[in-house]
């Protein structure tokens, strides 16, 4: 079914990984897709529509939506997926490494929305859907200034959603657990197992988990649903 | 008249008619009891004024996108310049002109 027909979505970090789950999601259920990334797009679709956009420029970002705005007439649903991580002990962490954690895990997700909000004002209809994470939870070591980008995140859907509601737009976040991707090849796979084994369903997730909350957020019938994180797996 | 007297008097013209049709435009979406007075002199912010303060983000919001896309460059008025300012750009239509319009010398000098 075409559950998305006659919607745009935006998505970041759509080249790979969740992002390319999701964004390929979308236009399999009959979206336009827009797609922001640091590098090019593999993905073939008429519908699909690639931005190359270094998601820690916050002007950068700001020029990506000037270019939208001579394109395109609106953007339904905005999906904040981009995200880095390093994983390191707090007291050998690079700054810089914690700085671009911050700027493209929290600080871009604020430019994004906001920007699309001002689209989504227009047709007085929005779904903004953040991809949190299971670290926010589970604060594992090494995940200081990642974890607390992601709670960040959360905050962000929060605070949003009590600006935009009389909007119709609603913000909310998944907080994933660990699903395959590269992200996750970055991480010790020993580790991440054992935090797996730890969890009420003690298993990686899987696209269609994902899938599931997003559809949800993301529904007309979900105009009600704001301000809201659901984790994966029971974590919580 | 000096042709850049013109210039600059048909660049305070448009920067006008842009917050006039932001408050058209917020109009449309208010309810009839509600509607906003539009004029060059009309209140937007303190105690005269009737915008609430989503209101007035939304004329914000409608001017920067307006000069955004007609300049080809972001353009942002509530930067700290702006907010640190005795008299707010943000007190009447003529002010928020005055403000946009130094701005815009900056960006493309008329």
């Amino acid at each position: 079914m075409d559950i998305y027909s006659a919607k745009t979505a935006l998505v970041t970090g759509s080249t790979r990984g969740v992002g390319r789950i999701i964004a390929d999601h979308f236009l399999k259920h009959g979206a336009e897709v827009i797609g922001f990334a640091r590098g090019p797009s593999s993905l073939e679709s008429q519908a699909y529509h690639h931005v190359q956009v270094d998601l820690a420029d916050p002007l950068a970002i700001q020029q990506a939506f000037l270019g939208l705005h001579k394109r395109i007439a609106r953007i339904d649903i905005v999906v904040n997926n981009a995200a880095v991580l390093t994983s390191q002990y707090a007291m050998i962490m690079p700054p810089a490494a914690a700085q671009a954690m911050v700027n493209v895990n929290l600080v871009a997700p604020f430019i994004v929305s906001r920007e699309a909000a001002k689209f989504m004002r227009k047709s007085k209809w929005g779904r903004i859907i953040n991809i949190g994470s299971m670290a926010v939870a589970l604060e594992p070591i090494g995940d200081s200034v990642y974890a607390a980008t992601k709670a960040g995140l959360s905050t962000l859907a929060n605070v949003m959603a009590k600006e935009f509601g009389a909007m119709n737009v609603t913000c909310n976040t998944l907080g994933i657990t660990a699903i395959e991707s590269d992200m996750l090849a970055q991480l010790p796979r020993d580790k991440i197992e054992a935090i797996i084994a730890g969890l009420p369903v003690p298993r990686f997730a899987k696209a269609e988990d994902i899938l599931n909350v997003v559809d949800f957020f993301a529904s007309d019938a979900s105009g009600y649903i704001t301000a809201q994180t659901v984790f994966l797996g029971g974590v919580n | 008249m000096e042709p850049e007297v013109t210039e600059a008097a048909e660049r305070r013209e448009e920067i006008v008619r842009i917050i006039l049709d932001a408050l058209k435009s917020l109009n449309q979406e208010l309810d009839e009891g509600a509607q906003i007075e539009i004029t060059p002199t009309t209140p937007l912010f303190g105690p005269d004024a009737t915008l609430d303060s989503l209101a007035l983000v939304s004329v914000i919001v409608d001017v920067e996108t307006a000069l955004t896309l007609k300049w080809d460059q972001p353009v942002s008025l509530t930067d700290d310049r702006a907010m640190s300012r005795e008299i707010s750009p943000f007190d009447d239509v003529g002010t928020l002109t005055d403000y946009i319009l130094e701005l815009l010398q900056e960006i493309s000098p008329a």
